[in-house]
């Protein structure tokens, strides 16, 4: 433990054994008496993604971040957001859709972008009216993910940034390739009506 | 969704309450059977006595092991069949670091907390892929590594292909590389590269460079990897290993020494440190890695007779005959006879030197066969410097020759030149010296004039 850096990580790295601790004792109980919990399990997940975001936005505030590339598959990115959210956005009458369009393999940090997306569908759910949609495509070398919802979009632009979006932000630009940068970009430009957010990967 | 009901699950956990939750969330998707296991050894026990289908390790074990290291361990001896899924459990997003980096990976890493949805979600991507790459697989059991190889380059461009181009990429440069196929290996890697810039494909392609002597480039091509991941240890271990070809031995030994310090239950690093250390001079350093491999590397078979002969080299070194003796006669006569010819000839040369009564008429005995083969590197060594404290000139200068005229010149040219100087022959090592230089030049004429021939 020689610096604050590691100190809060290893805090972070024990919550989070204890917050599985308590996911798992609430899914051996849902599954021994045929119930469902998701909400609290949600909220677990929801606690310990906050955790890990604090903890990124200091690792680039203070430190050289760098983004763990590996190849992903969209596809497989967007079935864990959807499973990760999809049940919450119910218990509030949203609807998720998802539209994927890109079938390769692609470098990318995979749990931050994953991160990133559940962050952008959270935030959309929690105004939208009806309807959240996210769709992933490919433009010109560029992969766009898009979460887009139905509701009053963003009060004023560009919105304050929370520690999510200041995270979604910074790593956008931690993504790059062939002298080519991510980018974010915040709209009320939504085709369903509401607010927009673009994340742009070289 | 994936059905698990006859799937055997083993949990890797040091941690009660977590292999609990580990447990229960393996019965919640549906687990035939889930088997614990509470630390690093008790998992290759258990592996090794029934591979189960999936195993899911957290990634700290605790005690200095990681399962990181399981996973490394599991595959140098061969325990984990391609079929098994290995799933990395991890509350640590440093893990994620050191997946983008390596070259020996998990089939996939889970972050806690997880749901068992999330489990099975993985799982089912997991199994997916394997389906995807089973005739590989397949071809691969068998040894036919042409037609493993031919699998994935018809799997490359099909559609069904599309999620999985770089793992293609990634098995046909790993299986070109150890098949030898070094030339193949590099273009596969250059191809990954021109995607992206992953360390472990650099780390590949520097590894091909290597293996065709190509050293500068090879090493321009590690210190790449280093610097940019400072985490992928592999990457260090090879750096040395091409510093130590280069004849940097006190770079080599500086590397590993600070890379065995993060890793010190790794005794794979252990034996290259030990024989940087060797070549650099060290002893004091050598003879404790050695010690410290045989006394903890405790795989049922880990130990090899090569093990043994380098802890009695580094006894030598160090001036303690009588422990190197000592080691050497440990190893039984019907151990012994089984050694191969190069490994013999260090028997006997170590011999000859820790103990001249007993030894030196085995190492005479010898002497044919040691005159009629080239033998490996370390087994020259060893021969030379018996043969020089003997007096055998002959047989020193032929090993000498040899050893300075091939590839390895580099890598033993301080040391052997050190042997000479003690036994006062420094100017019969330079003449060898001078003799294999103008070799190489009339050879080099020769294939020079041949070429300019065929031009005409």
């Amino acid at each position: 433990m020689n610096n604050l850096l590691d100190i809060l990580a290893s805090g972070i790295h024990d919550a989070k054994n204890q917050l599985f601790l308590a996911e798992s004792l609430i899914a051996a109980t849902e599954a021994k008496h045929g119930l469902s919990l998701s909400e609290a399990r949600y909220a677990i997940e929801a606690a310990s993604d906050r955790l890990s975001r604090a903890l990124a936005a200091y690792q680039i505030t203070r430190h050289d971040a760098t983004p763990a590339i590996t190849p992903v598959i969209l596809e497989d990115l967007c079935d864990e957001v959807m499973l990760a959210q999809k049940l919450h956005l119910a218990s509030r009458e949203v609807t998720l859709t998802v539209d994927c369009q890109v079938f390769d393999a692609l470098p990318l940090d995979r749990d931050l972008v994953t991160d990133m997306l559940n962050n952008a569908v959270q935030n959309a759910g929690r105004y939208a009216r009806s309807m959240v949609k996210m769709s992933v495509t490919a433009e010109d070398q560029w992969l766009c993910l898009v979460v887009e919802d139905d509701g009053p979009g963003y009060p004023s632009l560009p919105p304050e940034y929370g520690i999510g979006l200041m995270v979604a932000d910074r790593l956008a630009a931690l993504h790059v390739q062939h002298g080519r940068k991510g980018s974010l970009t915040l709209s009320n430009k939504s085709a369903l009506g509401g607010a927009r957010f673009e994340l742009r990967l070289p | 969704m994936g059905d698990y009901s006859k799937k055997r699950f083993l949990v890797v956990d040091d941690q009660p309450m977590a292999r609990e939750a580990l447990r229960s969330i393996a019965l919640t998707v549906g687990a035939f059977a889930v088997e614990f296991a509470s630390s690093y050894q008790d998992a290759l026990y258990r592996i090794r006595n029934n591979v189960p289908d999936i195993i899911l390790s957290d990634y700290m074990l605790g005690d200095g092991r990681s399962g990181q290291q399981l996973l490394e361990e599991l595959r140098r001896f061969n325990m984990l069949p391609d079929e098994t899924i290995f799933m990395m459990v991890t509350g640590e997003q440093a893990y994620e670091q050191v997946v983008s980096a390596v070259e020996l990976v998990p089939d996939d890493y889970i972050i806690k907390p997880f749901s068992p949805d999330k489990l099975v979600l993985r799982l089912d991507r997991i199994t997916a892929k394997k389906n995807f790459f089973a005739g590989f697989y397949r071809e691969k059991r068998k040894q036919d590594f042409a037609a493993a190889i031919a699998f994935l380059q018809a799997q490359h461009d099909t559609e069904a292909g599309r999620p999985y181009r770089f793992e293609i990429l990634r098995q046909q440069a790993e299986t070109q590389l150890a098949i030898g196929d070094l030339k193949a290996a590099e273009a596969t890697y250059r191809n990954i590269l021109d995607k992206y810039e992953f360390p472990w494909a650099r780390a590949g392609m520097a590894r091909t460079m290597h293996r065709q002597s190509r050293l500068v480039e090879a090493r321009q091509e590690i210190e790449r990897v280093v610097a940019s991941t400072p985490h992928f240890f592999d990457a260090a271990d090879l750096k040395a290993t091409i510093c130590m070809a280069q004849g940097e031995h006190a770079e080599a030994q500086r590397v590993l020494d600070e890379v065995a310090k993060r890793t010190p239950r790794n005794y794979l690093r252990k034996r290259l440190l030990a024989e940087a250390a060797t070549l650099n001079g060290d002893t004091e350093t050598a003879r404790a890695a050695m010690t410290d491999v045989i006394t903890n590397d405790t795989m049922p078979g880990a130990i090899a007779p090569e093990d043994r002969l380098a802890l009695a080299r580094s006894h030598i070194n160090s001036g303690d005959n009588i422990s190197a003796e000592k080691i050497l006669l440990s190893l039984r006569d019907g151990e012994v006879r089984s050694l191969n010819l190069p490994e013999q000839a260090s028997y006997a040369a170590l011999m000859a030197l820790a103990s001249p009564e007993r030894g030196t008429s085995r190492f005479s005995g010898l002497r044919p066969a040691m005159l009629a083969s080239k033998l490996t590197p370390t087994a020259q060594m060893d021969i030379v410097r018996a043969a020089l404290s003997v007096k055998d000139h002959k047989l020193a200068d032929l090993h000498t020759d040899y050893l300075m005229s091939s590839l390895d010149a580099k890598k033993v040219f301080s040391n052997i030149r050190a042997q000479y100087a003690l036994h006062g022959r420094e100017q019969d090592f330079r003449t060898i010296q001078k003799e294999v230089a103008l070799r190489r030049i009339q050879q080099e004429a020769a294939a020079q004039s041949a070429s300019t021939m065929i031009d005409f």
